[in-house]
């Protein structure tokens, strides 16, 4: 019994497995003035499209308390202070100085929807309107000839100064001829590799761009890999998730407006503002998980009284992703808030390892819980016999962790 | 003459390659380049997985995939004579999740795919309808988001939701989260009232008569004006076949050749590689120029989709329109417009159905791990057609799948002579530029048909 408390109270408070949000006042003051000084370099340039963000957001009727109540939500996204707010806003109107080119490769459109419905003050205006996407494949009105010529230019135009995004895997099997675009058949390696050459950074969206997807499932039977794999010597952010988060995306693009340089990213290069602390940790079901309320079965009691889905086979406890806070389609929903656990999907190889019905205790899953080098099989057992004497295991490890050690003792 | 074009602007591209002979085609082969392997990925992972990877075949239809997965599990019990108990709730929430579905990628299709494409027949500038920065396009982007979410109310998000599971579904939604996914349906019928058709709801759904166009205003008038303008009816008609392999709650199942017939073996479907590229093997085999497979009923192409559907229910509108201007661009378009209205209706009375003191889910008796060995199939209407899975399993395993859809019914090249559906459509158009619309009037999904 001990022993899994400890366990318990180890996976949930050590400190690497979250971000320190506060980085001291030294840090922000710095960051803060060359932030304002990168914003009005930008605001010299020329913008992209001639559109005014505050001429848009006024037309359709948003006011500017709503616009303000947008900015410091994304501000806190960011993991940034209140103070950067008004900076916040300001990179907001300069997006049209940053041109961004978007590819499609070995993909299912997933995120290019999940881009359609992005949350903002008036999402498609922020977006759309300011935003420069000089190419994007499905959006865009140019098609066949027209669109290669459009690339190109782009490219040319905004030669080491544009952002591309990239959605969907690289076939590496049989001589990349798993996946080729254009008249001239180029595999989507090459295509890649001749339009990263001079981007800025590359935003590497969704599982299939980041880690491989479902394509690189086993057997992985294109050799699909991820744009980190194929691509080096240039500044890479992923956004991993299926699909991944709009307001993601949107925060990287803010972010590097703001600083000029690519949010603080963890070993997985994914931006710790999004991916530093796991599902688990803002779960609106979290409360349920401390006080040992589960459901056990799909349509149970619990179920009905939106219990904690662990038991069913939730993975947010291992699973670094910021849509407990943000959800999907403008805040309606995610899955947890549907009854459905949390598959997992912005871990690596989430495909072969954490496919959801699977029983927790039968899935050999490594946990990347920081630090705690125990399968998840073990890890979800012990929670398990934790719970079955009636005990919300959290709750304990939390009372056990408030506790003078030689108190131990009460707790058997 | 040969010329190669690329088609983009759908999901995934296409490379159309044509022959023409005084101006006309003569002759076309129609490319899917990308391939992700689904099929050899199901293989050997555990029956339950399929739930969560067959949506990512699509990032458009992936309620589709998802209710067919379903069912093609729940099928596995019904072949062993342990029928699932699925309640009324469960069926309808499934309904209406896909029927909301199409509903977006339909809205989406005719302002992003296909309208702009026909609007540069005429003007060089789209204005309004211009991709990212025209009124109307980002009203009907929006319009599509805010459906949608009546979509994830109940399923948790979109695109790639997770939500039904063999015995039911896991969500439970409360009164509040119905009376809100009427409302945000009512916002998709205003949309249709006063941008799409011009007419209102109730007019627009008594339509029967080829005279009703004159009644349309809005985007389907300039639509039509354009349509008859550039012989839009003319162009684009195939073998004028039609298959629906599944009821749903706007349509029937059933075929039409020469005469409709509601009966079907789902046995007689067949599919044909002869044209398509196999895994592992670079050849220079010139047979063989895409990834999409070839498939066929009782060996005979049929065209499937939402104007399929209309034909095969006897859709008075539609079909009154295809017996003037038949299985031509025009009709094609205006049957998946038209079903947008009709699946407005028909999804607001299911919600309207929903007993929410009914049981989400009942729990199989069995576990797929105790079935020695099983096979079942499942047949989904989906945004563009029929989509169809067969799945076996051993023990829990799955040992085969394969996924059939629309696209593949549309869109696979020829088998011999006989051209694929698309392909047929193709040949006769006067200009690069009405081939591509031919071809996009399929709603052309590359993702899908290779998957």
């Amino acid at each position: 019994m001990i022993d899994s408390t400890e366990m318990v109270k180890k996976v949930f408070t050590q400190k690497s497995g979250r971000v320190d949000t506060n980085r001291g006042d030294e840090y922000y003051n710095s960051l803060f003035e060359n932030a304002k000084n990168r914003l009005s370099t930008l605001r010299e340039q020329e913008p992209l499209k001639d559109i005014d963000m505050m001429d848009v957001i006024e037309s359709e009727g948003v006011n500017r308390r709503d616009f303000m109540k947008w900015v410091s939500a994304t501000t806190a996204t960011l993991m940034l202070p209140p103070m950067f707010a008004p900076l916040v806003a300001e990179a907001t109107e300069l997006m049209n100085r940053v041109p961004v080119i978007w590819l499609e490769l070995q993909d299912c459109a997933g995120n290019t929807e999940a881009l359609l419905r992005s949350s903002a003050p008036t999402v498609d205006d922020l977006l759309f309107d300011v935003l420069s996407l000089e190419f994007h494949h499905a959006l865009m009105a140019g098609a066949g000839h027209d669109a290669e010529h459009q690339l190109d230019e782009a490219m040319e135009h905004f030669k080491d100064n544009y952002l591309l995004f990239v959605e969907g895997s690289i076939p590496m099997g049989m001589n990349g001829n798993y996946g080729t675009i254009g008249p001239s058949g180029e595999t989507f390696h090459d295509h890649l590799q001749r339009i990263s050459k001079h981007a800025a950074a590359v935003v590497a969206v969704g599982t299939c761009a980041t880690f491989g997807g479902v394509p690189a499932a086993s057997p992985n039977p294109t050799g699909a890999v991820g744009v980190m794999d194929i691509v080096k010597g240039k500044p890479i952010i992923n956004i991993p998730a299926c699909p991944a988060n709009p307001a993601n995306m949107v925060g990287v693009v803010l972010h590097y407006i703001l600083t000029g340089q690519v949010p603080e990213l963890d070993s997985l290069l994914r931006p710790k503002f999004a991916f530093g602390y796991r599902i688990h940790d803002n779960c609106e079901r979290r409360a349920h998980f401390d006080a040992g309320e589960f459901v056990e079965e799909w349509g149970d009691v619990g179920a009905q009284n939106n219990w904690c889905l662990y038991k069913v086979g939730c993975k947010g406890p291992m699973t670094f992703n910021n849509c407990s806070i943000i959800r999907y389609n403008e805040g309606t929903n995610w899955p947890i808030g549907a009854g459905h656990g949390c598959i997992g999907c912005s871990e690596p190889d989430f495909w072969d390892k954490y496919a959801y019905q699977r029983p927790m205790a039968s899935a050999n899953i490594k946990a990347p819980t920081g630090g705690v080098e125990k399968t998840v099989d073990e890890f979800g057992l012990g929670l398990l016999t934790a719970t079955t004497v009636g005990i919300g295991v959290h709750a304990v490890a939390s009372a056990v962790a408030g506790k003078k050690s030689g108190e131990e003792g009460e707790d058997k | 003459m040969k010329t190669v074009d690329i088609v983009e602007r759908i999901e995934g591209e296409a490379r159309l390659n044509c022959t023409w002979e005084n101006g006309f085609v003569k002759d076309t082969q129609i490319d899917f380049l990308n391939f992700r392997g689904f099929e050899y990925i199901l293989e050997g992972k555990p029956a339950l997985d399929a739930l969560v990877y067959t949506p990512r075949i699509c990032g458009i239809c992936g309620q589709a995939h998802l209710k067919a997965t379903v069912e093609a599990l729940e099928n596995i019990y019904k072949s062993l004579n342990e029928e699932l108990v699925i309640t009324n709730k469960a069926k309808i929430l499934r309904e209406i999740g896909l029927n909301i579905e199409i509903i977006d990628s339909h809205i989406k299709w005719f302002y992003m795919f296909i309208l702009p494409d026909v609007i540069k027949l005429k003007e060089n500038d789209l204005k309004e309808y211009s991709p990212l920065k025209g009124k109307r396009w980002l009203e009907a982007c929006k319009t599509a988001s805010e459906t949608i979410k009546a979509l994830a109310i109940i399923g948790g998000q979109w695109p790639h939701t997770s939500y039904m599971i063999p015995g039911g579904v896991v969500s439970d939604p409360t009164l509040l989260d119905l009376t809100s996914m009427m409302n945000y349906l009512d916002l998709a019928i205003n949309f249709f009232e006063d941008s799409i058709a011009g007419v209102s709801f109730d007019k627009y759904l008594s339509f029967n008569s080829v005279d009703d166009l004159n009644i349309l205003n809005e985007d389907l008038k300039y639509f039509t004006n354009l349509s008859f303008e550039y012989s839009l009816q003319k162009y684009g008609t195939s073998y004028d076949r039609h298959l629906a392999l599944s009821d749903s709650s706007i349509s029937k199942r059933g075929k039409i050749r020469q005469r409709l017939t509601d009966k079907l073996d789902l046995n007689k479907i067949k599919e044909n590689c002869d044209r398509t590229f196999k895994v592992e093997e670079d050849s220079k085999n010139k047979e063989k120029h895409t990834w999409s497979k070839a498939v066929t009923y009782n060996s005979m192409f049929y065209e499937t989709g939402p104007f399929s559907r209309a034909m095969v229910s006897h859709r008075e509108f539609i079909y009154e329109l295809h017996k003037s201007y038949k299985d031509s661009v025009f009709t094609r378009v205006m049957a998946r417009v038209d079903e947008i209205a009709h699946l407005l209706h028909s999804t607001k009375e299911l919600i309207k159905q929903v007993d929410i003191s009914e049981e989400s889910y009942i729990k199989p008796k069995i576990s797929l791990k105790d079935i020695p060995k099983a096979n079942a199939k499942s047949v989904v209407e989906a945004c563009r057609g029929s989509l169809y899975h067969n799945v076996s399993i051993e023990k829990g395993i799955i040992t085969k799948y394969d996924v059939i859809t629309p696209t593949v019914w549309n869109l696979g090249p020829a088998i011999k002579d006989e051209k694929g559906v698309a392909q047929k459509a193709i040949i006769g158009s006067p200009s690069l530029d009405i081939a591509k619309i031919v071809l996009r009037s399929f709603d052309v999904c590359s993702v899908c048909t290779t998957h």
